[in-house]
């Protein structure tokens, strides 16, 4: 599959004649770009190589592939958070390839991307496909393929023997998708598309299978798909523009759970004298689901002053689920306490839930500095179900049935108007209000008396903002929200909070910026049931140095200090006594970067700099990776490269979660 | 169930509201003239003339592309493999042979003078001024109908602060190269990318992810510029498909608070990337709601659970041990398989 990809992606690059003598490689741009440097850290390799830039009117294939070998040193620690964090592994990869091709004049594409990661194994794949003709398509195809592994001790009761997983919830999974669209004749007025998307998880984990008074961790098979389909057309005039979409999608979802052998679970003890055990399991998931979606989406301008939007968007997914359990070993029903020795389930369940959103936007400009923003937006939905689950145990032989079933409802609306006033050249004010109100009705907690209950959502949120320009040399913008809620869904939503941040550039030498970011946010809960106080400040302070626009030098960094409190009271379930919950965490955030270039033709490039994170508090953590980095042209058109870097973590607290390794890497570089 | 009561009441409000917007957009459309010419929105077309030139008393007038490449030779040739070159080339655009000035303005004057002053340029021009140039051409197209709603639009964050007019594809944003587009919203959005630095993450340093992923930076109807997904789902469904549901039993929270109630999508210390240290305080920092009375009186949702949970005991320290179909379960109402 892989391969079948990866071949029909360079295809079309295959096909292209040999290049011209003449390529000119394309020139630094000067002036008239507001864009902020790009830190070059973490760019992949590909990505860096210009691409040469030829006559429009000519074939012109360029760009880069990274092939090599990567060695993964031996890991100390936990190995499984060394795969939950990093999860780099040994073998020969492409590490990255960026290819395009030009051809203005052909007859099937002017141009044709292509570029990605990580193949070879690595559990970030990833695969981007362009191609398009002016005015007949534009086609575009990404895949990725990115592993999650998660296998850290989280048992719940790390005593119990045996335990084979270690972990008593834990997955090794790959999660895949694929996004393609095709859009016919661009840059018409009348321009059709089709899409497809499809994303698809399979793997194995670690679950508990749940009893009355014991859990058993067993094995756990994982799949999970969803296909969308989509297309629509879009109606673009000057003055206003329609879009008009129908997709639909169905959903697959299959687990199993199972187990052989004899399993005691996280209890110790007898209960009345017995052993409660596992020794059989089987459970399996069948849901199937479907769903339809539409879009419609509106901009206008039909004066010079006035600008409109809308949309208006249904959705309705469904789900069907068979379930099927059968279980033996020794078990006890709580209620009844009456011991029995297998267990049969079988379950039938559908959902629906059908969902509405619209908005409606204007941005009025009655005068040259002023504009009026003016935005409403609601969304509804409601989930209804029902499910049958017959129970066959040894004591009831005919089988119990019961009918149940459930019923979700919320009503979301948000009103916003706001007005931006130029000042002077230098100065832009901004304030609004903002007002979000709702309901929601869900079902009531098992241990009252009710079947639901109702929640409401009001709040009033005050809008403010600035933005300070002098030239293109400092530029300084802030936004600040104040928020007062009457009624929130839940004891740590956004009640009353407050939320600021500043951000600051400042073009000290041509050859350096300096940035600055302070972001803060405070929520409270004054209720006195629930006491709920969060605190959040982040400071940040960067540069960038790049002396002749970074040819011989680049230097880059980055530093974060950032605080983090909350406390909440939550009722201990035994006794419903109150406590404190409390969580801090002071957190100081670095990366840096350091590109040596030495002159001639063939000079090495050396990178030095990477990323460390510490943190105390409630879980102190320390996770650093520094890097190095060689590059060294041994030909025209190859460079020999390698890359070291150390993944390093501790918890201070969960020490059994540290790893340390080195990673290494090197390989050759081929550019066209 | 799909014809229940709810969802007609629910979607009243809604239809009244979309014939409402088809009846401002027919009174826009009745008031645009018959003939489909573009918006002249006012733009400065550059600094105020210097009044001692007495070519200032005159206005400046087209003189093509082919006079930008003189002096301008570098970004001439870089932007013949940008997407706008299209303009300079396809004559129903109206701007054939004159691409550099369909955003610089008439550039006669400075063309003569070599003066700055004379010219137009985007890029200093205030944000409200300068993206009038853009939406000049780009303010009818779908990615602009979030644009109001939230997102860098409201807060005057012009379009030439991310997207380059004159540069190569293989320098644009807008090509998904996830380096690029994460390296670009880090440089304004530093707090942000640090949170990327904690051991438990979506994987962008990666490079496997990139922020538009998740955020629409031209705005969205969610909060954050989350993106969407099947028209009006959050867009975190677009990968976690197994999450979406519905389920016969929804967690009330994921669907009305979000996947961020109980989760720190850019990085956490906790292996769930949870928003706290410990998974059981994030479970009872809501199900603290004591009684039918207490509901009423926080004013909150949620209950307390059974006595028989021992947070004593290990056992009962990690929830969704138990509780495994946490975001919601097809067969069971506590969530339990």
């Amino acid at each position: 599959m892989r391969l079948l990809i990866l071949l029909a992606a360079l295809l079309p690059l295959a096909a292209q004649e040999a290049p011209k003598p003449e390529q000119e490689p394309a020139a630094p741009q000067k002036t008239g770009e507001a864009k902020p440097e790009e830190p070059k850290a973490e760019a992949p390799a590909g990505a860096a190589a210009a691409a040469p830039v030829g006559p429009a009117s000519e074939r012109v294939f360029s760009g880069s592939v990274d092939v090599g070998y990567r060695w993964v040193g031996d890991i100390g620690g936990n190995s499984d958070a060394y795969r939950t964090v990093v999860n780099l592994g040994d073998g020969p990869k492409v590490f990255n390839f960026d290819l395009s091709l030009q051809n203005p004049n052909g007859k099937w594409y002017d141009k044709v991307t292509a570029f990605g990661m990580g193949w070879g194994g690595d559990p970030n794949q990833t695969l981007r496909f362009d191609a398009t003709k002016q005015r007949l398509y534009d086609f575009h195809f990404d895949y990725r393929n990115i592993a999650y592994y998660n296998f850290l001790p989280s048992f719940a009761n790390p005593a119990v023997t045996p335990n084979p997983f270690q972990t008593e919830r834990g997955y090794d999974i790959r999660r895949r998708s694929i996004d393609t669209e095709l859009r016919f004749r661009p840059g018409t007025r009348i321009v059709p598309y089709l899409a497809y998307n499809r994303n698809w998880g399979s793997g194995r984990g670690v679950v508990d299978f749940v009893a009355d008074l014991n859990e058993y961790p067993v094995s756990n098979g994982l799949y999970d798909n969803t296909d969308q389909y989509r297309a629509g057309v879009n109606l673009e005039f000057s003055r206003w523009h329609v879009t008009l979409e129908q997709g639909g999608t169905t959903f697959k979802d299959d687990q199993t759970v199972s187990t052989n052998d004899r399993n005691p679970g996280n209890r110790q003890t007898t209960f009345l004298g017995q052993t409660l055990f596992l020794s059989n399991l089987l459970q399996a998931y069948r849901v199937r689901g479907h769903g339809i979606f539409e879009r419609a989406l509106v901009t206008a301008t039909p004066f010079s002053w006035l600008d409109l939007n809308g949309s208006l968007l249904y959705s309705e997914p469904q789900t069907d689920t068979q379930y099927t359990q059968v279980n033996t070993g020794n078990f006890v029903n709580q209620s009844t306490l009456q011991f029995f020795t297998s267990g049969t389930e079988f379950g039938a369940a559908n959902a629906n839930r059908p969902h509405t959103s619209g908005t409606i936007s204007l941005e009025i400009r009655p005068l040259p500095r002023v504009r009026i923003l003016e935005a409403w937006m609601t969304d509804r939905y409601h989930t209804a179900s029902s499910l049958a689950l017959t129970d066959l145990t040894a004591f009831s032989p005919g089988g119990l049935t019961t009918l149940g079933g459930d019923r979700l409802e919320a009503n979301y609306n948000r009103q916003q108007v706001q007005v931006n006033i130029d000042v002077t050249r230098w100065l832009t004010v901004r304030a609004g209000h903002r007002y979000v109100w709702g309901d929601a009705v869900v079902r009531a907690p098992a241990a009252t008396d009710l079947t639901f209950q109702q929640g409401e959502l009001s709040q009033q949120v005050g809008l403010a903002g600035f933005q300070m320009r002098f030239g293109q040399k400092v530029w300084i913008n802030g936004d600040a929200e104040l928020a007062s809620a009457d009624r929130v869904y839940f004891r740590t939503s956004l009640s009353d909070y407050r939320k600021g941040t500043v951000r600051a550039r400042y073009q000290l030498l041509p050859s350096l910026t300096l940035t600055g970011n302070f972001a803060a946010l405070t929520n409270e809960n004054p209720n006195p049931a629930i006491r709920f106080s969060l605190e959040s400040y982040q400071t940040s302070a960067g540069f960038l140095w790049n002396p002749a626009g970074g040819k011989r030098i680049t230097v880059l960094g980055d530093y974060t200090y950032s605080t983090f409190s909350s406390d909440a009271i939550y009722y201990v379930p035994q006794t419903l006594t109150p406590e404190t919950s409390t969580y801090r965490e002071q957190a100081h955030t670095a990366t840096t970067l350091v590109d040596f270039s030495a002159p001639g033709k063939y000079g090495p490039r050396l990178s030095v700099g990477g990323s460390l994170f510490t943190s105390s508090g409630s879980r102190p953590t320390s996770f650093y990776t520094p890097l190095f980095k060689l590059g060294v042209p041994i030909y025209e058109k190859v460079q020999w490269f390698s890359e070291y870097r150390w993944y390093g973590m501790s918890e201070t607290l969960y020490s059994y979660e540290g790893f340390r390794a080195h990673v290494f890497m090197t390989g050759l570089r081929l550019l066209r | 169930m799909r014809g229940s009561p709810g969802r007609y009441e629910s979607a009243a409000p809604l239809w009244r509201g979309f014939w409402s917007l088809v009846a401002i957009l027919a009174f826009a459309t009745a008031a645009l003239a018959q003939e489909d010419k573009p918006v002249q929105t006012p733009v400065p077309a550059a600094a105020p003339a210097a009044a001692e030139t007495p070519a200032a008393n005159t206005p400046a007038e087209y003189v093509g592309s082919e006079t930008c490449q003189v002096c301008h030779e570098d970004i001439f040739k870089a932007f013949r493999t940008n997407t706008h070159h299209v303009l300079e080339v396809e004559k129903s655009r109206k701007w054939d042979g004159k691409a550099c000035e369909s955003c610089h303005g008439p550039g006669s004057k400075h063309a003569e003078s070599g003066e700055a002053q004379f010219i137009r340029n985007p890029a200093k021009l205030i944000p409200q001024q300068s993206e009038r140039v853009c939406l000049q051409c780009h303010a009818n197209q779908p990615t602009n109908v979030g644009r109001i709603q939230s997102g860098h639009g409201r807060s005057g964050i012009a379009c030439v602060s991310c997207h380059s007019i004159h540069k190569p594809p293989s320098e644009s944003v807008t090509k998904g190269r996830v380096a690029r587009v994460n390296a670009l919203c880090a440089s304004c959005h530093q707090a942000t990318w640090a949170q990327f630095q904690k051991p438990y993450r979506h994987r962008l340093p990666e490079n496997a992810m990139s922020c538009v992923d998740c955020h629409n930076p031209h705005g969205s109807m969610r909060p954050n510029s989350i993106q969407t997904f099947n028209a009006n789902e959050p867009g975190c469904f677009r990968c976690h498909g197994d999450k979406r549901g519905p389920f016969t039993f929804d967690h009330a929270p994921v669907r009305l608070d979000g996947c961020s109630a109980c989760h720190e999508p850019h990085g956490s210390a906790n292996p769930r990337m949870l928003v706290r240290h410990e998974e059981r305080f994030v479970c009872l920092e809501c199900h603290a709601n004591v009684g039918a009375p207490g509901i009423a009186a926080s004013g909150s949702m949620g209950g307390v659970p059974p006595a028989f949970h021992d947070l004593r005991t290990t056992r009962f320290r990690s929830c969704s041990s138990c509780h495994v179909k946490i975001h919601g379960s097809n067969i069971n109402k506590a969530f339990l398989r």
